[in-house]
């Protein structure tokens, strides 16, 4: 598949240092940018060699952008640091993966906590309609636990050759000079010597901010800032013969009552429900988002505890800057968090291995010294491969999450058995492929249809007092 | 400037709540009358759901503490939202939340004992709507389906739902489907109507500026018509009649186009800079 597919290029070039003829021909293959005005390996040969060692590259955050970009680089042949401020994490997160990403990433299926087929989206009006009748046998969305996958990710990253370092990236000083190393400052915590780190730097050639959403990696190079959505989310043990209702559905409530932007969602995990909710406008209310979320569930997760309370800030678009000199961003530091979804884990993974690709075809191997214009071939390739998904997801989020009559016409269409097998199909192989001409305008038409219903029904409830 | 009036109002207001907050009745009600028409106006509350909720007081006077009534949350709609959209109930709300985790999910939300568990069970009930949906047998008026009552029953049951959200249910799902009521109900009920009012307005301006071009070049209509520029002026008028109904609808279109493009110019924000800063180097 895809990551086979690039993956070739490398062998290739480690046998000979001839690299234009074969590099250029395979690349050209891989992607047809017309807009690029110069070929791809231009940076590998007017860049000096770099004498007597790799390049270094430093990679700041230790979650799946992180752990899949360190990977690639020291595979790669670049000398790779990984700098990580809690092995331990247990970052708030929906935790759903596409079954893609198991292929992609060759996850173990160990690490997957559960395997959900069906899912309910359920209206305002508590209409509830189930998806996930068109699934293959094989095809699921796995759940995941965040420090499992985490720490897989970071280990095989250490097993290709990275160094993973435990400490909290603090500042990060931009070089003087062109071919000047960046200067990471960085606290380093050492299991033995206990809680107080200890100041350390380190010398590398270019950075990757795979710190997430808060990224300081991001304010370094003045990426700029971005609007961001508040999730919130309850972790809740239910009693067993309510978990066997979730064993593998996962629901989504839309409506006012839950986020006036997003949805409300009840995921299961490994031995647990996760209740939760989001929002971008209206963060002050996420508590009464979240009572609501729980309200309208309230018959399935009754009997409940919770045991843990968390949020966290998701991107809602990218930052104004993603790529300095010799900086990249990628992951939720990016921004690349798909709006209406709000899914986040598959888009950083896949960066973070791009960046990391771009940053060792562009350096020969870790033999050359790279600059911006390889970096911004990271950001072409991502943006020509996933903008149309980027793009489809938005115009869905603002056409069906703007108020409850489209949220009930939203529910409605997902009856639709056109609609379902497109959305899974989409989001589980990442890919907008264009349907049946003759359906999508059948589909086009149910829309409106279901859209001018709800408004009409809306108008009528206005008319309603008391 | 109302946000900050309101919080200096809370603040100050914040000594006599707590002392009013060991009462249960509300006998000193002189305060919480004076209060009453800053925080009505400071609370972010949207219009529609104030209209109704003048069953609201009673049920909080009976069932709960001084907190709620003395911040108004008589105008705020839902009971269930009450304990947490205001500021002195908040502080005693995170207390309650981190204490008594083990129940929270168990009984009505958050405050269980208290005021929200005896609140009368509002679940939606009609004696037309059966297992999740309209029996349209019911709806029966000289032998044909009267689309007409369905479309306001289901009106109905959406309007108390959004005053009143509640649970879903495994043994009672919901599974109506507005495509049920024909597509010439709706017409018959939406469009029509407002086709009727657009056509009049049309027609009547029309009419004055036939009059008036008339008047002032001569032309009868049958040679208005024939001149290109007026064929794009009437082309223009129905496009505009079409979209333009109300006077905020031309600022809705713009803000629509905007809103079209401004996902696209967010991801196009990196390679604005590339073309500066290529330029440094």
């Amino acid at each position: 598949m895809a990551s086979s597919m690039t993956f070739k290029p490398f062998t290739g070039l480690r046998q000979t240092t001839s690299l234009t003829p074969e590099s250029s021909t395979l690349f050209n293959k891989l992607h047809s940018t017309t807009t690029l005005t110069t070929p791809k390996i231009r940076a590998a040969l007017t860049s000096p060699k770099i004498a007597g060692r790799k390049l270094r590259v430093a990679v700041i955050g230790g979650g799946p952008a992180g752990g899949s970009a360190a990977e690639t680089l020291a595979k790669g042949g670049v000398e790779t640091f990984l700098i990580e401020r809690k092995l331990d994490n247990c970052k708030p997160c929906g935790g759903a993966i596409p079954l893609c990403m198991v292929g992609e990433f060759d996850l173990p299926l160990d690490i997957i906590d559960r395997k959900v087929t069906r899912m309910k989206m359920i209206s305002p009006s508590n209409v509830a309609v189930d998806i996930g009748q068109t699934l293959k046998p094989h095809e699921y969305i796995g759940m995941v636990r965040r420090e499992v996958l985490d720490a897989y990710l970071r280990e095989r990253a250490a097993g290709a050759g990275a160094t993973v370092i435990n400490g909290l990236f603090l500042k990060m000083e931009l070089p003087e000079a062109p071919e000047a190393p960046y200067k990471l400052h960085y606290t380093a915590y050492d299991a033995k010597s206990g809680a107080a780190g200890q100041k350390k730097t380190l010398e590398v050639d270019a950075v990757i901010g795979a710190d997430g959403a808060n990224s300081r990696v991001a304010k370094s190079i003045s990426a700029g800032d971005y609007e961001y959505a508040i999730a919130f989310q309850e972790r809740i043990r239910i009693p067993d013969s309510k978990m066997q209702y979730y064993e593998n559905l996962a629901e989504m409530y839309v409506g006012d009552d839950v986020s006036p932007d997003f949805y409300g969602w009840v995921f299961p995990k490994c031995d647990h429900v996760a209740v939760g909710t989001g929002t971008v406008t209206h963060k002050s209310d996420i508590k009464k988002f979240q009572l609501a979320t729980r309200i309208r569930a309230m018959d399935k997760i009754e009997g409940g505890k919770i045991i843990r309370v968390e949020a966290h800030p998701i991107p809602e678009h990218p930052r104004p800057r993603r790529v300095l000199d010799r900086v990249a961003l990628v992951g939720d530091a990016a921004g690349y968090v798909t709006k209406c979804s709000g899914e986040g884990i598959y888009f950083a993974a896949k960066s973070g291995r791009m960046c990391a690709e771009a940053i060792v075809e562009g350096s020969g191997n870790g033999s050359r010294m790279v600059d911006e214009s390889d970096l911004r071939r990271y950001l072409e390739k991502w943006d020509k491969k996933y903008w149309p998904t980027y793009k489809v997801l938005d115009v869905l989020q603002k056409v069906f999450y703007r108020s409850n009559p489209a949220r009930e016409a939203f529910v409605e269409m997902c009856a639709d058995e056109y609609v379902q097998k497109m959305t899974f199909d989409s989001y589980l192989y990442k890919t907008v492929a264009p349907g049946n001409p003759l359906d999508d305008l059948r589909l086009a038409i149910r829309t409106v249809g279901s859209l001018v219903r709800a408004y009409g029904l809306r108008r009528e409830m206005e008319k309603i007092e008391a | 400037m109302t946000m900050t009036m309101a919080m200096a109002l809370l603040s100050s207001s914040s000594p006599t709540t707590a002392h009013l907050s060991t009462l249960s009745s509300p006998s000193s009600s002189k305060p919480h009358l004076t209060h009453k028409p800053y925080l009505i106006v400071s609370l972010p509350i949207t219009k529609s759901k104030r209209t109704h909720l003048s069953i609201s007081p009673i049920i909080r006077a009976t069932s709960d503490n001084g907190a709620g009534i003395v911040t108004t949350t008589p105008t705020v709609p839902s009971p269930e939202e009450k304990p947490l959209e205001t500021p002195q109930s908040s502080e005693e709300e995170a207390p309650k939340l981190v204490n008594k985790q083990g129940a929270v999910g168990a009984t009505q939300p958050v405050v269980e004992e208290e005021e929200l568990a005896p609140k009368p069970v509002r679940k939606f009930q009609d004696p037309k709507w059966v297992n999740g949906t309209w029996d349209l047998k019911q709806f029966q008026k000289d032998g044909r389906t009267d689309w007409d009552a369905v479309i306001d029953a289901e009106a109905r049951r959406r309007k108390w739902l959004e005053t009143y959200p509640e649970s879903t249910s495994n043994e009672e799902p919901v599974v109506f489907d507005t495509s049920i009521i024909p597509w010439w109900a709706w017409i018959k009920r939406f469009h029509l109507p407002e086709a009727e009012l657009l056509n009049g307005r049309a027609a009547m301006i029309g009419f004055f500026m036939a009059y008036f071009v008339d008047s002032l070049t001569g032309l009868g209509l049958v040679d208005q018509m024939s001149n290109f520029f007026c064929k794009t002026l009437l082309f223009v008028a129905v496009l505009g009649v079409l979209f333009i109904r109300k006077n905020e609808d031309v600022e809705n279109l713009k803000k629509l186009l905007e809103e079209t493009t401004f996902y696209d110019k967010q991801w196009q924000a990196t390679w604005q800079d590339e073309s500066s800063s290529t330029k440094k180097d």
